[in-house]
């Protein structure tokens, strides 16, 4: 029996997918492209309600449905998962006319009848890593399988439509977030009572997948190892905020981060909650205190209409102001969307290109993930904050409801 | 024992007998499908098509000709030495595929579906006594 696929409108993760390739179509016309030539994550993900972790193309024509080409080991899954269905999710090989490039190049000259014209494609840069922008390898062979074409960049097409959340999209996200909270309150019961004697940052990102998955969750989505756990000197690195959980032991006088990931239909759940492993010094308890207060006023400064920028530059006053300026990790947030949305806010607008515009000014139903790190690496300390955050027009609304606070576990 | 010409209009019919005899529909899964394959480099030159048409698991056309094959759900061209060998089931259709001497045009997934009727029907295709 089929997966059930979110196609009623009265679901609450109900997402108008044939209404989002509408618009694709209608920012084709006006940029006078022919095909839309899709190969990033977050654009598979964004048009087909399908996680896609092999390569994918996603065709799109001027009219009519999309279809993808995705690798044929997994291609009647992802059809099974999205809403378009078996004619529209094709399997590639290496087999004769199959592989990736004459397929996708056949489709769109024979099938879509595009001998000439104008091929969006996705090209660019990102440091995220499954980003999946065209290779200059796969550049080069589009372009000469669709001779007579014109191949022009076009991303900013899916990164406009996809910038604001719908309902159903944000439903996702907050699933995703509760049951993270669910991770949390599974990783606390195991570590309480000295429960965390001899565990390993491994085994507790185990015991917090484990909760997540029982409660629904598709995956550990971060292609940062899943769920990043750090003890000790490891969540004070300098500079750092990526910490895949390693084999170290959970030892008593030391920080413990835990930082863990759910994925609920293509949505997000992320977030970081931080423990002091048997008593306190009194330092410590400083910094903590300090890591809590920055977290609650920047969690009280979000909303829509204000910039990265702007309130990076409110909370450094308020960290210099009380003393903790030179442990904070620059950057209060970063990028989220369906899955393959990654880290970059907003759209390719800014200095450096395809990083975050630090200007860019936060708009209504915007999801942005608050990432905030505290690291004193002389001291062998730090706290993260990872949470998803809807702007609102004077607020916002942090996904994860865990409590937040700095734990003194005994 | 009447021996046919390969890709002959005769040699269709008694493929298409033999199909109809030996792989009946519940062999055939009961499937719905079409198939082209378009022979290029024909003895005499030419490219010829060999049509198959499958209607709930009942061959009900094979047929043969030079012109603009009927439209199919899978196309597959080769050379004609090569279709002759899977024909004589010497060779697996899917090793042809997968060394890039046949070329698919279709739907892979449901490709893959039938291969293993592909190879089924090749072993029936071979009994017929035919001249190569």
């Amino acid at each position: 029996m089929a997966l059930k696929k979110t196609t009623e409108k009265q679901d609450p993760y109900f997402i108008d997918f044939p209404g989002r390739v509408a618009k694709v179509q209608k920012a084709m016309a006006a940029a006078k492209i022919d095909v839309y030539l899709g190969s990033r994550l977050r654009t598979a993900s964004w048009i087909t309600d399908a996680f896609c972790p092999w390569r994918t193309y996603v065709v799109i024509p001027k009219k009519g449905l999309p279809t993808v080409f995705t690798f044929v080991i997994d291609a009647a899954r992802v059809a099974d998962d999205s809403w378009l269905d078996d004619d529209h999710v094709l399997g590639y090989a290496p087999m004769g006319g199959m592989d990736q490039i004459p397929l996708v190049a056949d489709f769109i000259r024979e099938e879509l009848g595009v001998k000439k014209g104008r091929i969006g494609v996705e090209n660019g840069l990102s440091n995220y890593l499954p980003e999946g922008v065209l290779t200059h390898f796969e550049y080069q062979q589009f372009e000469a399988a669709l001779a007579g074409a014109d191949l022009v960049d076009a991303y900013d097409i899916i990164d406009k439509l996809s910038l604001i959340k719908d309902e159903g999209t944000i439903n996702r996200f907050r699933e995703a977030s509760r049951i993270v909270d669910i991770g949390h309150k599974a990783v606390r019961a195991a570590l309480v009572h000295g429960g965390y004697k001899g565990k390993t940052e491994t085994e507790i990102g185990g015991i917090a997948a484990h909760a997540m998955r029982k409660a629904g969750s598709e995956w550990e989505w971060s292609f940062t190892g899943g769920n990043e756990i750090a003890s000790g000197y490891r969540t004070g690195l300098a500079g750092g905020a990526c910490t895949p959980a390693s084999r170290r032991r959970i030892r008593k006088g030391e920080p413990l981060m835990v930082d863990i990931h759910a994925m609920f239909k293509l949505g997000q759940g992320d977030h970081s909650h931080n423990y002091l492993i048997g008593k306190a010094t009194k330092r410590q308890k400083w910094h903590a205190q300090n890591f809590v207060d920055i977290v609650t006023l920047t969690l009280k400064t979000y909303r829509a209409g204000i910039s990265p920028s702007g309130l990076a530059e409110k909370m450094m006053n308020f960290a210099e102001a009380q003393g903790f300026a030179e442990y904070m990790v620059p950057g209060f947030e970063h990028g989220i969307g369906m899955t393959g949305d990654e880290w970059r806010i907003g759209i390719n607008d800014g200095p450096f290109p395809f990083w975050t515009n630090p200007d860019h000014v936060y708009l209504e139903n915007e999801l942005i993930i608050c990432a905030m790190q505290y690291a004193c690496p002389d001291e062998n300390i730090g706290f993260r904050y990872e949470n998803p955050i809807l702007i609102r027009r004077k607020d916002c609304e942090p996904l994860s409801r865990y409590p937040l606070g700095v734990e003194e576990i005994a | 024992m009447t021996r046919y010409d390969y890709l002959s209009p005769e040699w269709a019919v008694e493929v298409r007998k033999k199909l109809q005899v030996d792989l009946p529909a519940e062999k055939m899964k009961f499937i719905t499908t079409s198939m082209s394959n378009i022979y290029t480099n024909c003895p005499d030159g030419k490219v010829r098509y060999l049509f198959f048409k499958v209607e709930k698991g009942v061959f009900t056309e094979v047929l043969v000709g030079e012109d603009d094959p009927p439209a199919a759900d899978f196309r597959i061209t080769g050379d004609h030495k090569l279709f002759s060998m899977i024909s004589q089931a010497k060779m697996k259709s899917q090793r042809a595929l997968m060394t890039g001497k046949l070329k698919l045009r279709g739907n892979m997934v449901k490709a893959l579906k039938l291969a293993s009727l592909a190879d089924r029907m090749n072993a029936v295709i071979a009994t017929v006594p035919t001249n190569y």
